[in-house]
C-alpha cells in the first residue's frame, strides 16, 4: 500500500480547474440549446443530467435543480421511449433526494422489460442514499468495483464502508481510486479528495482536521471553484482561529448562491469582531437557506438542520428539518444528526422515539456499535432535563 | 460523431475526446497536405483544449500488401509525429477573456507556438507548416437512428467540435518520392510526469483512424447485450494491434458486420469478402495516397480497390464534407449495390476551400422565457389569450389571420410598424398550449415559439418560451425585441387577471 503521506504530495495530472469549469459550463449551455432545440435528440436530455449534477456538486449552484425540474417537465411531453422519460425523471427525483418518487419511476419501467444497467446503478444508489438493504449493496457494489476499477464505480464504495463506519477500509479504495484514475478530468480527482477529507475530518470517530485539510486542499488545487471543498476547509481554519484565511477561502465563493458560504463567513466575521457584517452575513444565509428549502426541502434538508443547530441558531427548526431528512432517508448519520437536532430541541419524546428507530434499524450493525446513539448517556432520560 | 463518447475511460475529461480524423489535399494549394483531428463533442461557444495532454497526428508510409481476398496495408516502422500542447488559461489584468497558447511539434522536431482561436494561425518561417487550433463547427454528419437504420434530421446539427488543423508542404514533409500511400492516426496521450509517484499514466486515451470503427463497428448499436470493447479497443497501439487480443476484435468485428448485412434482411457479403475486409478493418488507420486526387467521394475507394484486386484510382483520404457515414453505411449494408442517403446531406455548415478549412462556429440557440403567476384558473386566462389569432397582447395593433388550425397563419402587426409573420405548427387545448414558427419579420432562424398555461395554485401559471438562431443581427438586437415582446404581454395579462401574491 502507498503510504498516504506520499498520496498527499504527489497526486495524478488534470486538467487545469479553471478550464475544466469554462468547458462544463459552455458545454452545459450548448446542450441546453440542443434540447429546446429538438429535446428527442438521442442522449441530450441524459447529457444535461450529468452536467447539472456536477454544476450542484462542484459549482454549488442550485439553480441546477430547478434546471433538472424543467428538463423533466419539457422531456415528458415529448414522445420518446417512455423508457428514456421513466429513466430521466428517476435520476433527476433521486437528485433532489426524492427518493421513493425516484422508485415509482423505475418500477414503471419494469412493465416494459429488464431494467437497463443505469437503472440498476440508480437503484443502488438510491439504496445506499437511503440505507436500505446495505449488506445487499456492499456486495453489488463490491463487485462491481472488482469488475470495472474505474473510479465512478469505486468511490462510491469507499463512500459505503464510511458509511459503515469502517474508516480504514473507506481510505483504502478512496486511494485506489485515485492510483486507478486513468483520465484528466479534475472534477473525479477533486470529488475523491473531497471524500477523503470528509472522511478524516468529520466522519471518523477522532477527526484528524490537519489530515483532513490536505484533502480539502488538493480538491481546491484541482478545481478551484468547489465551494463545497472551500467550505469545509474555512471550518478547519476556523477551528484553529485562522479567521483570515478562512475568509480568504470562501471570498471568491461568496457571489454564488450557497448559503453555506454565508453561513461560514458570518462565523468567521465573528471571530473577527466584525459582528455587523457577520449579522448581514447571517441574514442573508438564513433568507438563502429558507429560499432553497421552500423549493428542494428534501435536498437541503439536512444541510439547514446543520445550519439552524449551528449559528443558525433555532434548534426547533433544526429539529423539524433533521426529522423530515431522517424520515426521507433513515441512515445513521440522519438519525444520529436527528437524535441530536431533538435532544437541542427538547423534544424528549422525539428522542426516544428516534433512538428507538436507530435500534431497530441499526441496532444489529457493527456501524451502529460505534454511533453515538450506542452510547448509554445519549439516552433521553439521562441527557434531558426533566424540566423540558 | 465518429469517434464520440467511444468508452467508459472517455466520460471524464470531454475536450480530450477525439471525435474525427481528416487527411486530404489542400483545395487552395495542391502542393500541400491538410490533416485535421478534432475532439470534445459538442463543445460550447468557450471550449479550450486540456492543458495536460499530448495531441498527437501520427503518420506511417504505407505499401499496399495485398490484394483481393489477402488486402492488406503494411506500415512502415518510421512515423510523422505532430504533436501539439495546450497551455493553461492566461487572464489579462483588465479581466478580459482569458486566452490560451499552442505549441505543435512537427516531424524532424520544429516547434511552432500560435494562439488558440487565431483564425489565421500561426505559420513556420519557412513556410512548410502551418497549424490553426481552435472552436469550429462540427463538419461531421450523423443523420441515422443507427440501431434501427431509420433516417433522421442531422444528429450534430449546430454542434461545434475543437479542431487542430495541420497544414504542411507534402513534398518537404513526406518525401512521397518514396512512396505516396500513407496511413494516419490521431491520438490524445498524457504528457509524461516526473513527479507522478500514483498508478501510471495510460499510454493513451483515446485514438482514432477511419470513422466509427468504435460506435458502429465495435459497438454496433444494434447488438444488444454484447459487450463493450471500446475501452480495451483504445488502449491498443495504432499501426501495431496486439496479438493476444486481435482474436477479440476479429470475432466481434465479423458479428457486427454480419448484422449490418443482414439490415436490410438481403446477404450481400460473402464469408470469404467479410473475412477479407475485417482483415482491413482490424489495420485501423485512414490511408491517403498524396500522389493521387482526393474528393469528397474518395473516401475508403483506396480501400474497396484493393480489396476487389484491382489498383486504386483515388487519394482516399477523408475530405471535410465527405459523407462519410452514408458511404460506410452503405457498405456495410448492401455491399455498395445500392447508396443508402441518410435524412441530412450534409453538416449545418459546410466546409470551406481554403485555411483553416473547417466553417466558423456555430453560435448557440437563443431562447427567452418570461412567466406569469395570476389568480384565475387556467380555462379562463386560456379562453382569453388560446386563440392563435387572438390580439391580447399591448404591443400589437391588428392581427389578421388566414386559415384555421394546424398550419393557420396569422400576421401581426405591431405599435411600432413591424409586420410578423407566423404559422401555427401545434395546438392543445386540453393542455392550454401552441406552439407556432416565425415565418419572417424578425432576423432569426427557426424561431419557435410555445405558449403554455397550467395550473398554479387555486391560480394559474403562463409562460412563453421562444427559442432562434440570431440571423446575421448581434444577439442582443433580436433577443432585446423578443423579450419586450413576451414580458409586455405576460405583464398586460396581471392588469388584466390580477397577478397571484
Amino acid at each position: 500500500m502507498i503510504d498516504s503521506s506520499v498520496l498527499e504530495t504527489t497526486l495524478p495530472l488534470a486538467t487545469a480547474g479553471e478550464i475544466a469549469v469554462i468547458n462544463l459550463e459552455s458545454a452545459r449551455e450548448q446542450s441546453w440549446g440542443q434540447f429546446w432545440h429538438y429535446p428527442q435528440r438521442p442522449g441530450v436530455a441524459e447529457c444535461i443530467v450529468e452536467q447539472e449534477q456536477m454544476a450542484l456538486q462542484f459549482l454549488s449552484d442550485a439553480t441546477a435543480l430547478d434546471s433538472l425540474d424543467a428538463l423533466v417537465e419539457r422531456f415528458a411531453r415529448t414522445d420518446v421511449d417512455p423508457m428514456r422519460i421513466a429513466l430521466i425523471q428517476a435520476q433527476v427525483s433521486s437528485t433532489k433526494h426524492h427518493f421513493s418518487e425516484a422508485r415509482a419511476h423505475l418500477r414503471k419501467t419494469e412493465a416494459w422489460g429488464p431494467l437497463p444497467p443505469s437503472a440498476n446503478r440508480l437503484l443502488l444508489s438510491i439504496d445506499q442514499a437511503c440505507g436500505n438493504n446495505l449488506d445487499a449493496v456492499l456486495e453489488t457494489r463490491r463487485q462491481i468495483a472488482a469488475e470495472s476499477g474505474r473510479l465512478e464505480d469505486l468511490v462510491p464504495l469507499g463512500a459505503l464502508f464510511a458509511d459503515l463506519r469502517e474508516f480504514d477500509e473507506a481510505d483504502r479504495i478512496y486511494q485506489r481510486a485515485l492510483r486507478g484514475y486513468q483520465d484528466v478530468s479534475p472534477f473525479a480527482l477533486a470529488w475523491v479528495c473531497f471524500q477523503l477529507g470528509s472522511l478524516w475530518g468529520e466522519l471518523v470517530t477522532e477527526p484528524q482536521p490537519d489530515r483532513a485539510a490536505k484533502w480539502y486542499r488538493r480538491a481546491i488545487e484541482y478545481v478551484p471553484s468547489y465551494v463545497k471543498a472551500r467550505v469545509h476547509l474555512s471550518e478547519i481554519y476556523l477551528s484553529y482561529g485562522h479567521a483570515e484565511d478562512a475568509e480568504t477561502l470562501l471570498v471568491p465563493s461568496v457571489s454564488g448562491n450557497d448559503p453555506e458560504v454565508h453561513w461560514r463567513l458570518a462565523d468567521v466575521m465573528v471571530e473577527m469582531g466584525k459582528l455587523s457584517d457577520a449579522e448581514a452575513l447571517m441574514r442573508t444565509a438564513r433568507s438563502g437557506f429558507e429560499a432553497l428549502l421552500e423549493k428542494h426541502l428534501l435536498a437541503f434538508a439536512d444541510h439547514g438542520a446543520e445550519f439552524y443547530s449551528g449559528s443558525g441558531n433555532d434548534v426547533a427548526r433544526a429539529f423539524e428539518l433533521a426529522r423530515v431528512n431522517a424520515e426521507n432517508r433513515p441512515t445513521l448519520r440522519a438519525l444520529e444528526q436527528a437524535h441530536g437536532a431533538a435532544i437541542e430541541a427538547g423534544k424528549s419524546d422525539a428522542v426516544t422515539q428516534i433512538l428507538s428507530a436507530a435500534e431497530n434499524r441499526w441496532g444489529k450493525t457493527s456501524a451502529f456499535k460505534v454511533s453515538p446513539l450506542a452510547d448509554p448517556c445519549h439516552r433521553p432520560d439521562v441527557n434531558i432535563p426533566a424540566s423540558i | 460523431m465518429s469517434d464520440h463518447v467511444d468508452g467508459p475511460r472517455s466520460i471524464g475529461d470531454p475536450s480530450i475526446d477525439l471525435t474525427d480524423l481528416f487527411a486530404f489535399t489542400s483545395p487552395a494549394d495542391p502542393s500541400r497536405t491538410v490533416i485535421i483531428a478534432n475532439v470534445f463533442p459538442s463543445a460550447g461557444v468557450s471550449a479550450m483544449f486540456s492543458n495536460v495532454v499530448n495531441h498527437s497526428i501520427v503518420v506511417r508510409r504505407m505499401a499496399v500488401a495485398g490484394l483481393g481476398e489477402a488486402a492488406k496495408f503494411k506500415p512502415d516502422d518510421q512515423e510523422y509525429r505532430f504533436n501539439c500542447k495546450f497551455s493553461a488559461l492566461e487572464r489579462g489584468s483588465d479581466g478580459s477573456k482569458p486566452i490560451q497558447r499552442g505549441t505543435c511539434t512537427f516531424p524532424g522536431g520544429q516547434e511552432l507556438s500560435f494562439v488558440v482561436n487565431d483564425e489565421n494561425g500561426a505559420s513556420t518561417p519557412n513556410g512548410v507548416f502551418r497549424v490553426f487550433a481552435g472552436l469550429r463547427s462540427d463538419p461531421f454528419y450523423l443523420a441515422w437512428l443507427v440501431a434501427i437504420l431509420k433516417k433522421f434530421p442531422n444528429l450534430l446539427e449546430h454542434d461545434n467540435v475543437l479542431s487542430i488543423v495541420i497544414e504542411f508542404d507534402t513534398k518537404r514533409v513526406l518525401d512521397p518520392g518514396k512512396g505516396a500511400l500513407f496511413g494516419v492516426i490521431a491520438e490524445t496521450s498524457a504528457i509524461p510526469q516526473p513527479r507522478t509517484l500514483i498508478g501510471h499514466e495510460p499510454p493513451r486515451f483515446d485514438w482514432v483512424g477511419r470513422p466509427e470503427q468504435t460506435n458502429m463497428r465495435l459497438n454496433n448499436p444494434a447488438m444488444e447485450g454484447a459487450d463493450d470493447v471500446r475501452d480495451l479497443w483504445n488502449q491498443m497501439t495504432p499501426f501495431a494491434l496486439a496479438e493476444e487480443f486481435e482474436p477479440i476484435f476479429r470475432k466481434r468485428l465479423l458479428d457486427s458486420l454480419t448484422n449490418w448485412d443482414m439490415r436490410d434482411g438481403k446477404a450481400d457479403w460473402t464469408p470469404t469478402d467479410m473475412s477479407s475486409v475485417i482483415n482491413v478493418y482490424l489495420d485501423d488507420f485512414l490511408l491517403f495516397d498524396v500522389s493521387k486526387p482526393m474528393s469528397d467521394t474518395s473516401f475508403l475507394e483506396i480501400e474497396k480497390s484493393t480489396l476487389r484486386g484491382r489498383p486504386y484510382q483515388t487519394g482516399g483520404g477523408r475530405t471535410v464534407n465527405a459523407n462519410v457515414i452514408d458511404i460506410m453505411i452503405t457498405w456495410m449494408v448492401n455491399n455498395d449495390r445500392e447508396f443508402l442517403q441518410g435524412g441530412a446531406t450534409g453538416a449545418t455548415k459546410p466546409g470551406i476551400n481554403s485555411f483553416p478549412y473547417l466553417a466558423s462556429p456555430n453560435t448557440q440557440i437563443q431562447i427567452a422565457v418570461e412567466n406569469v403567476v395570476l389568480t384565475a384558473p387556467p380555462d379562463k386566462v386560456w379562453t382569453y389569450i388560446g386563440d392563435f389569432g387572438a390580439a391580447w397582447q399591448p404591443l400589437v395593433a391588428n392581427i389578421t389571420t388566414v386559415g384555421a388550425g394546424v398550419g393557420q397563419i396569422r400576421t401581426v402587426e405591431t405599435i411600432d410598424g413591424k409586420r410578423i409573420i407566423e404559422r401555427l405548427d401545434a395546438s392543445d387545448n386540453s393542455q392550454r398550449s401552441y406552439r407556432y414558427t416565425m415565418i419572417s419579420g424578425i432576423q432569426a432562424t427557426d424561431y419557435i415559439g410555445t405558449l403554455s398555461v397550467s395550473p398554479k395554485g387555486t391560480g394559474s401559471s403562463v409562460e412563453w418560451r421562444v427559442q432562434y438562431w440570431a440571423d446575421g443581427q448581434p444577439d442582443i438586437l433580436v433577443k432585446t425585441v423578443v423579450t419586450t415582446l413576451l414580458k409586455t404581454s405576460l405583464d398586460s395579462l396581471k392588469g388584466y387577471f390580477g397577478a397571484a401574491q
